[in-house]
């Protein structure tokens, strides 16, 4: 269990001739993400849910706030004994491609951190490559195929579950998937997001997944719960399906309004939400962040800023003062796709 | 720039087949491709890794780079004729001037070091255009029309834009010389959300607009589907399925265009009815040399599957090029696919 509260990030822009600009990627976030539970994280870029995944990976480090695993505070510890604990977490990166050294094969690539943990809990030198067989079966691939490649005989959907293999190796609690299938193939897509509910299964793994794809967020498990960033603040937090059937804040509105309709097989949402301007990283703070740009800001908008409040009679809970449900993803036009399956 | 009132050219891609060479021997990344683009419409080609539709694209403008070769075809567009037997000054003035192409990422097809005015004078004087003041003040009148500030915009470098502005300044520099035919080759990958359906629609009214002929170039169904007026999916170098977009998304004959429409995370529906393909793209080398390329990931492949390749079929407005589409269903049962 992952447990984050008020966690804030700032990036001090360098250069300039009046000296350096300062960049907030995180304004206090909580979040916890539960032993074998999912959580997503969406937003645009520069909302913060890249630094946020860093940061519980253990590659990042925040200003304040506090992070703490199965109980453990890691603000109090350094950074040697915060070790164990960020190994329990594991990060996939989002391509595949740049993610595997190009000139050790994909036997090299998992003997080495299997070796380590081998030492780790005293298990003899033949358990890796044991070990390395079972988990490249365990994400789909053929051991015997797969271990003698280098990663450019692979195809990028192969290369990923390798990537996510090499996660296993340390026996992690929690995955962070950031954009991990933004880079595969379409039609491969729902393949990796099966195998990594899949491994929340089997192997109650926890699942963190960072994603501007807010439609690839149902798929990893229908117990999930999503997190909407906007601009290093959460401003909408629920049931994933909820959130998405039934949003309340006007950013979520707009990101599930952006995408794209497919005719033919769907209508248009009614009330589709389109921002009033395009977003300005500049703009000054002071009041609710995404008050310039929404449709529906009064003046108590751009004056007092709104907090995450408790959860309402969907379970889900809001940054906005005048939140209200707007139906706006597509409805289903009556044909199915796929009339051969 | 008045909207002309001239109607938009219309396009012929004639048997098309596009060679790599590779130390296996040329293999074919386009085979035989058969394709027109109805003068005034969008059309929108989707395909996956390696499934040629960049190298067709780039076929538009007669630029296929070595080790690539056009092998056989024509691309026949009205009033340039064929753009496969032209070359030297001819082929150069009729890029830009007849066909505007927006590159993949645009963001890193601007040059760094020059601001985009400079870049716009410099596309000017290579297309001898006299009236360079004219040539600004279209400019700037497009980049208004796409919600920027023209002036700032033209003064600005490369990095000072954001990935969405950048990519209406490709858009813009590829309509300035009043290009009638376009090709936008994956015009909102690594775009977000909000700044994706912006430029998305931008497409749509400036085609309109300036009655425009174009051709745009993507892996993401659903951007086509907001944009398209038909739909050309292509597979192994083939286009396998064609015909108008709402049509070929609800009800898709192929059964390759019916798995990866299936394969699509959506917002609404039961998220079990969706499942991947199983099995992988082809690439150059592992496409196999006879019979059918989607075969070894298809559902209701047959005998005839393995030895002959299917031809093109039109039927009812629709293009499919498939030996099962009319056998009844269910003739294959295979547990994968359960």
């Amino acid at each position: 269990m992952i447990v984050g509260t008020g966690v804030t990030k700032t990036y001090k822009q360098r250069g300039g001739v009046l000296g350096g600009r300062d960049v907030p990627a995180l304004r206090g976030v909580d979040f916890a993400v539960p032993k074998g539970g999912a959580v997503s994280f969406i937003g645009e870029s520069g909302c913060g849910k890249t630094t946020l995944g860093r940061i519980i990976a253990g590659l990042e480090t925040y200003d304040s706030g506090d992070i703490v695993i199965d109980g453990v505070s890691m603000s109090g510890l350094s950074h040697r004994r915060r070790q164990p604990y960020f190994r329990r977490i594991q990060l996939i990166h989002q391509d595949p491609y740049s993610a595997l050294n190009p000139t050790r094969t994909v036997h090299q690539t998992l003997q080495a951190p299997l070796a380590l943990r081998a030492r780790q809990t005293d298990r003899s030198r033949s358990w890796t490559d044991e070990r390395a067989e079972e988990l490249l079966s365990l994400v789909g691939l053929d051991p015997g195929y797969v271990l003698p490649r280098y990663p450019h005989q692979l195809s990028g959907g192969m290369r990923q579950r390798v990537v996510i293999a090499r996660a296993l190796t340390m026996d992690p609690e929690v995955l962070v998937a950031d954009e991990a299938v933004s880079m595969i193939d379409v039609s491969l897509r729902l393949g990796i997001l099966s195998l990594l509910k899949d491994l929340r299964l089997r192997l109650g793994v926890g699942v963190l997944f960072i994603t501007h794809d807010i439609a690839t967020a149902r798929y990893i498990g229908d117990d999930s719960e999503l997190y909407v960033l906007y601009r290093g603040q959460v401003v909408e937090r629920g049931n994933t399906e909820t959130v998405i059937a039934d949003p309340v804040h006007p950013y979520t509105q707009s990101l599930l309004s952006a995408i794209p309709v497919l005719h033919g097989l769907e209508r248009p949402g009614p009330e589709r939400v389109v921002p009033t301007e395009a977003l300005d990283e500049a703009q000054a703070d002071g009041g609710c962040l995404f008050a310039r740009r929404c449709p529906f800001a009064t003046e108590r908008c751009v004056s007092e800023m709104p907090v995450l409040g408790r959860p309402g009679e969907g379970g889900q809970r809001h940054a906005c003062f005048h939140p209200q449900r707007r139906s706006v993803i597509p409805v289903g036009a009556g044909r199915h796709a796929g009339a051969g399956g | 720039m008045t909207p002309t009132t001239v109607t938009a050219p219309g396009v012929r891609i004639r048997d098309l087949t596009v060679v790599y060479k590779t130390p296996a021997g040329e293999l074919p990344a386009v085979s035989g491709v058969n394709l027109s683009l109805e003068p005034g419409t969008i059309t929108g080609v989707v395909g996956e890794s390696g499934s040629g539709k960049s190298t067709l694209a780039l076929s538009l403008l007669n630029a296929v780079q070595p080790p690539g070769r056009i092998a056989a075809g024509s691309v026949e567009i009205d009033g340039l004729g064929d753009v496969l037997t032209l070359g030297g000054e001819d082929l150069r003035r009729a890029r830009g001037r007849q066909v505007g192409y927006v590159f993949q990422a645009a963001q890193n097809s601007l040059n760094p070091l020059k601001t985009i005015g400079k870049q716009l004078l410099d596309l000017g004087r290579s297309h001898d255009v006299e009236d360079l003041r004219g040539l600004v003040r279209d400019a700037k009148e497009l980049l208004a029309r796409m919600g920027m500030d023209g002036a700032r915009v033209l003064d600005s470098h490369q990095h000072e834009l954001s990935g969405g502005m950048r990519q209406r300044v490709g858009i813009m520099l590829a309509l300035v010389l009043n290009a009638k035919v376009v090709v936008l080759d994956e015009p909102t990958t690594a775009l977000d959300m909000i700044t994706q359906a912006t430029i998305l629609r931008i497409i749509r009214e400036v085609h309109d607009e300036r009655s425009l002929t174009t051709l745009v170039i993507t892996h993401d169904v659903g951007a086509i589907a907001e944009v398209a007026d038909s739909l050309a999916v292509m597979y192994g170098g083939r286009v396998v399925e064609h015909g108008e977009v709402t049509e070929v998304l609800g009800a898709p004959r192929h059964p390759y265009t019916q798995g990866l429409i299936r394969a699509i995370p959506r917002l609404s529906g039961d998220i079990s009815e969706a499942r991947a393909l199983p099995g992988r793209p082809p690439t150059l080398g592992t496409l196999p040399a006879a019979g059918c390329v989607f075969r070894e990931r298809c559902e209701r492949r047959m005998a005839v599957c393995e030895t002959d390749e299917p031809i093109p079929v039109f039927r009812d407005g629709r293009t499919v090029a498939c030996h099962a589409v009319d056998h009844p269903l269910a003739l294959v049962k295979r547990k994968e696919f359960a």
